[in-house]
């Protein structure tokens, strides 16, 4: 049985845990590298629309703010399923972590209702050099939502059945700290996907 | 019910609002090309860096400053492959 510290978080307790989320923040290193890469390639295929769609002719600035507030919304009530893990109280924090999964999900069907616009609108992923990055880059952020979705569910279900422990508030947290990341990769994506190419 | 809703990540919530609303005037108002790219250089990376100081606690443990070196080893590698790929795809380079 590892060593637990009662002095710190249930999710740093161990030396195992403090490792594991350590870890996981150089895992986001390298996800951000990934993101960069397809926003490299975006910026430099950017205008290559060849006969397709330009970016201000497709974007819609509905969806985008709806997705941006909703994303925001649930990276606040992510933070707030941590503190009140910090505080003890599962129940809130199973609210929180169940609110922040539903507005995943909100974010999720706003993005296939944009896909399916995109491919209405003659913007579909074979169109263009454009239209390619694009729906990747969207895409590649869509699909780690997803994974949350599924993710956050399981770490719900976990703490459900046997409540706060070293390993479970550890993933808890974990978790935390990945859907943080989406919301600052939809920030970049938001800012210089969405805005910069309808101004 | 208060005690679930810490004033700091509260005040950290409204002002990501607020860079989201400044953000917006790059599409609302009239902008040159070189002043909206300024606006929402400084409104993306400060909500990025809000995200990480305040709602993912990258500052609390004694593994911060590794922390901290590592996700600005990514930005920088980032910063360098887009830079990068710009100069070398996009910009202009015939003097």
């Amino acid at each position: 049985m590892a060593h637990v510290d009662h002095s710190k978080p249930l999710e740093y307790a161990t030396e195992e845990n403090d490792l594991k989320i350590f870890g996981f923040w150089v895992f986001l290193g390298a996800e951000i590298m990934l993101f960069g890469t397809l926003f490299a390639s975006y910026f430099a295929l950017v205008d290559r629309t060849g006969t397709g769609p330009t970016a201000a002719e497709i974007f819609e600035i509905g969806p985008v703010l709806a997705e941006t507030f909703i994303l925001l919304a649930s990276s606040f009530t992510i933070g707030l399923a941590i503190h009140a893990m910090r505080l003890g109280s599962k129940k809130a924090t199973l609210t929180f972590m169940g609110i922040t999964l539903a507005l995943g999900l909100a974010f999720l069907s706003v993005e296939m209702y944009e896909f399916v616009h995109y491919v209405h609108v003659g913007a579909g992923i074979t169109v263009s050099a454009f239209t390619s990055i694009l729906l990747t880059t969207l895409g590649t952020h869509g699909l780690h939502v997803t994974l949350g979705f599924f993710w956050g569910l399981s770490i719900m279900i976990q703490i459900a059945k046997r409540g706060f422990t070293p390993a479970t508030a550890n993933k808890t947290f974990i978790f935390s700290l990945y859907w943080h990341f989406l919301d600052v990769v939809w920030i970049f994506i938001f800012s210089f996907v969405y805005l910069k190419g309808m101004m | 019910m208060a005690k679930f809703f810490p004033i700091g990540q509260v005040m950290g919530f409204v002002f990501s609002l607020v860079l989201t609303f400044v953000a917006l005037l790059v599409y609302f108002t009239d902008m040159s090309m070189k002043t909206g790219m300024i606006v929402l250089l400084v409104t993306a990376f400060l909500q990025a860096g809000l995200q990480f100081m305040i709602f993912m606690h990258a500052g609390e443990t004694k593994d911060k400053w590794s922390i901290y070196s590592n996700i600005a080893y990514g930005f920088g590698l980032v910063i360098i492959t887009v830079l990068g790929t710009l100069l070398i795809l996009l910009w202009d380079m015939d003097m």
